[in-house]
């Protein structure tokens, strides 16, 4: 077993992050089962729903090549959420909701990349912390005043389909594309790379090591603003409870796509099938009748599963 | 103080170590040496860094394992497997990197992997005070063993040691560089223990660079060099010189380009730097075509003095004027090393698979990597492509392509990729520690010629290495440190190892007129 696994094929199949084999065995699952819902309107119903994930994904996957995470990414689509849907801006249009957005994921981005890539804090600590913060302004804000509708441009801009392709799932595909271009191709890109293989070998040829962190969690700041924004589109009434499994689940999809810390085998199309991979699973699970406790043990076997999968790399 | 120099006990041996060899992976750092160890000696184990000194006291500690030879402990063949088995042979060591855990008490350490169990399987705490109390008791240490120690001296940590191996009952006492952080009086006690274990006809190994020491000490010496044996004698009619002479005298071959001659502008100086508050300010000057090197023996504050050029260490004080641009001492830490590149001034780390490379990512990668951090983060990368090709070719880097990871490589591969990162940024200065670590002998030849031709070009470099044959056929200049300061400076064509190593050993003022001298 182990000189089969030590081949040159075999190490080079488990270089391709688990992502695509976990999506393409879904894909031919559904393929085989149920070819009736292969059509692209359920499809883009489907993953449409994931398109929040997708773009908190991109954050994540951001930090984490350069050796963070970032676990406040529930608590920014929450205040946004709330700020949206609490009607304390009955005449917002969707340029002030995206900048209102963006200022917010900038700011708790701030936040966590001074204290992370300057402060040399934990960085689990730092954004668990500022999470739990975000979330006690958001109760308190709302305090005996339930959040109300969100505004109905938002919703109309959510449903609306482009050449057949719901417009959510463009937004989150020309983000993935725009980030994917950012990192192969600026000079920030090479700091990532540089950053996430060997942060003193960084420091030592001149990178900047502790601003490279810095900006990762701007983005990835900026990236969770946006997806709450994608999120609360998605949602008629507003919440106060919604969402808090996301950052967990961006942290696995990220996994499953092959970025694990410091190391991105998976760029960033890795993760972006890793969320396809929840949003196939979704559909597989549903076909079939399983509710959503089922749907918890698959998603966290399928982690369980990649999490052996790296361990058989040499 | 000077304890009797006894005659070696006839007898059997405490331990014999018969043609031991070891190897990591292709460097053979031990070749055939043989070490007998009687009762009631102190030995010496004398050789130049590098030499295998450490390697050797680590097999018989049963840290490594030797690939060939054989091991007698007291007339019987062992094979040691693990520090615990040395340990059960009666073989105790301390260790430069103190090995016991700050947050435990003495008797905590005494013990620790082997607690005694009281009635209902609880800890015997009576028990490990008592034996604890006793053992420091022999060597007249007034400790209390429930004392963290974390509160202890340096000088006590090891006296802790000692005792635990007099409470194992070990036969065979190991001190690796035992006084290289003791003060005078630690060091008088520490001799008084010593002596005491020889009069008990135990044997003990001592590792020191300090040669006052092994004269006051021990009664016998064996000498390494490049991992070969070299001599074991009686220390009786032996001088300091003789020693000296056997732990260096190699012919130098002939792997050094030509020296540089015209040396015009000055392109580095450093002035007045202290490392502490109280050491000595240090101050020197690189001029155009020059290449200096820094010896000294282990920690003397060589590597402090060049990694707080490029703000990695942080001294006390000084100045640093890098062609024309002057800034103070101790720079910032997050940007120094971006700011000296500004002026043309790069640092070559040395250890280059944790602080040099990238070993997952390729050749292009890390030549290209400081020309990319020269510029802002948000501009396009620049593929470099002409600059790593010329660097790799120039430097004749044999990788299958640009695109090969440098984890691939061979050692002086790797460390070739990581020059022409240095020297594809157009850098004037270069500030390098141990050029050529664990670098076969033609990719040293090869990587003289090319600091060489940078210098010719108008560069200067500063070198640290803990070899001194290379210190000697790659520079100009050298300048030896000893205890912060740079206590001696000569002309490289005129040095030879043994006034290097004379001036790096002495504590005296002497060293600067030896060095003028030779």
């Amino acid at each position: 077993m182990t000189s089969a696994l030590s081949s040159p094929l075999a190490q080079r199949l488990l270089r391709i992050p688990p992502a695509y084999y976990v999506f393409g065995a879904l894909l031919l699952t559904l393929w085989l089962t149920r070819p009736q819902l292969f059509n692209p309107n359920v499809m883009g119903i489907f993953i449409r729903q994931v398109a929040p994930l997708g773009i908190l994904v991109l954050g994540q996957l951001l930090v984490m090549r350069v050796r963070s995470i970032d676990l406040s990414g529930a608590g920014v689509i929450l205040l946004v959420n709330y700020i949206i849907s609490s009607g304390l801006f009955p005449n917002g249009t969707l340029a002030f909701y995206l900048f209102m957005s963006i200022g917010i994921g900038l700011s708790v981005g701030l936040v966590n990349g001074v204290l992370v890539g300057l402060r040399r804090s934990s960085a689990v600590i730092v954004t668990l912390a500022t999470n739990i913060i975000l979330i006690g302004v958001v109760q308190l804000l709302a305090s005996g005043k339930p959040p109300g509708d969100v505004p109905g441009f938002l919703r109309d801009i959510y449903n609306s389909k482009v050449l057949n392709v719901p417009s959510a799932v463009i937004i989150w595909v020309v983000l993935t594309g725009v980030l994917s271009i950012f990192l192969s191709r600026t000079v920030y890109g090479r700091y990532v790379e540089s950053v996430g293989e060997n942060p003193t070998a960084a420091h030592f040829s001149g990178v900047p090591v502790a601003r490279t962190v810095v900006t990762a969690h701007l983005l990835a700041g900026v990236m969770a603003g946006l997806a709450g924004l994608v999120q609360t589109s998605s949602i008629a009434v507003g919440s106060i409870r919604f969402g808090l499994d996301l950052p967990l689940n961006a942290v696995a999809a990220t996994i499953l796509g092959g970025v694990i810390f410091g190391r991105g085998d998976g760029g960033v199309w890795g993760p972006f099938f890793g969320v396809m991979s929840f949003a196939m699973l979704f559909i597989v699970m549903t076909t079939f009748g399983i509710q959503e406790p089922g749907k918890l043990i698959a998603q966290g076997s399928i982690i369980l599963i990649a999490a052996i999968f790296y361990g058989l790399r040499s | 103080m000077h304890p009797n120099r006894s005659v070696e006990t006839p007898g059997v041996p405490l331990v014999e170590m018969r043609n031991i060899s070891k190897s990591f992976g292709p460097n053979r750092v031990l070749s055939s040496v043989s070490l007998t160890l009687a009762p009631g000696s102190v030995h010496a184990l004398m050789g130049e860094n590098g030499a295998g000194k450490s390697t050797l006291m680590k097999i018989l500690a049963g840290v490594h394992h030797y690939d060939d030879g054989e091991i007698e402990c007291g007339g019987q063949a062992e094979r040691i497997q693990s520090p615990k088995h040395a340990q059960e042979l009666g073989i105790s060591t301390v260790f430069q990197e103190l090995s016991l855990l700050p947050n435990l008490t003495i008797a905590e350490n005494m013990f620790l992997g082997r607690e005694p169990i009281a009635l209902f399987g609880t800890l015997d705490r009576k028990r490990m005070y008592e034996e604890t109390k006793a053992a420091l008791e022999e060597l007249d240490l007034k400790l209390s063993p429930g004392l963290l120690v974390s509160e202890l001296s340096i000088a006590e940590r090891q006296f802790v040691e000692i005792a635990h191996g007099i409470k194992a009952r070990a036969d065979v006492f190991i001190l690796d560089e035992p006084t290289a952080a003791l003060n005078a009086a630690d060091v008088e006690v520490l001799n008084r223990q010593i002596a005491r274990l020889k009069a008990a006809g135990k044997a003990v190994v001592y590792i020191s660079h300090r040669m006052d020491e092994i004269f006051n000490v021990c009664d016998t010496v064996t000498v390494l060099k490049d991992g070969r044996h070299v001599a074991s004698e009686a220390l009786e009619g032996i001088t300091e010189s003789d020693l000296i002479g056997l732990m260096v005298g190699r012919d130098i071959k002939d792997l050094f380009p030509q020296r540089g001659a015209n040396f015009e502008d000055v392109l580095l100086s450093v002035q007045d730097l202290k490392l502490q508050a109280d050491s000595p300010p240090v101050s020197f000057q690189l001029k155009t075509g020059e290449i200096v090197g820094l010896a000294g023996l282990e920690g003397q504050g060589q590597q402090d003095i060049v990694r707080s050029l490029v703000g990695v260490f942080k001294p006390d004080s000084g100045h640093i004027l890098v062609s024309g641009g002057a800034r103070a001492l101790p720079l910032p830490a997050r940007e120094g090393i971006r700011d000296m590149q500004r002026l043309g001034l790069a640092f070559v780390p040395e250890d280059r698979k944790e602080e040099g490379l990238y070993l997952g990512l390729s050749v292009a990668h890390n030549v290209g990597i400081s020309l990319h951090s020269q510029r802002p983060g948000l501009a396009w990368a620049k593929r470099y492509k002409q600059q790593v090709t010329d660097a790799v070719t120039s430097m004749s880097v044999k990788a299958s392509s640009k695109d090969t990871s440098v984890g691939n490589l061979s050692g002086g591969n790797q460390q070739k990729v990581l020059l022409g990162r240095y020297l594809a940024a157009g850098m004037k200065v270069l500030v390098i520690e141990e050029p050529t670590r664990g670098v076969d002998i033609g990719a040293k030849s090869e990587i003289y010629t090319l600091l060489r031709q940078f210098a010719d070009q108008g560069g200067a470099v500063l070198v640290l290495s803990r070899e001194t044959i290379e210190l000697i056929g790659m520079s100009d200049r050298i300048m030896v440190c000893h205890d912060q300061a740079i206590i001696a400076e000569m002309q490289a064509a005129e040095a030879t190892e043994h006034a290097i190593l004379d001036a790096a050993l002495s504590t005296s003022s002497e060293a600067n007129e030896r060095a003028a001298v030779a």
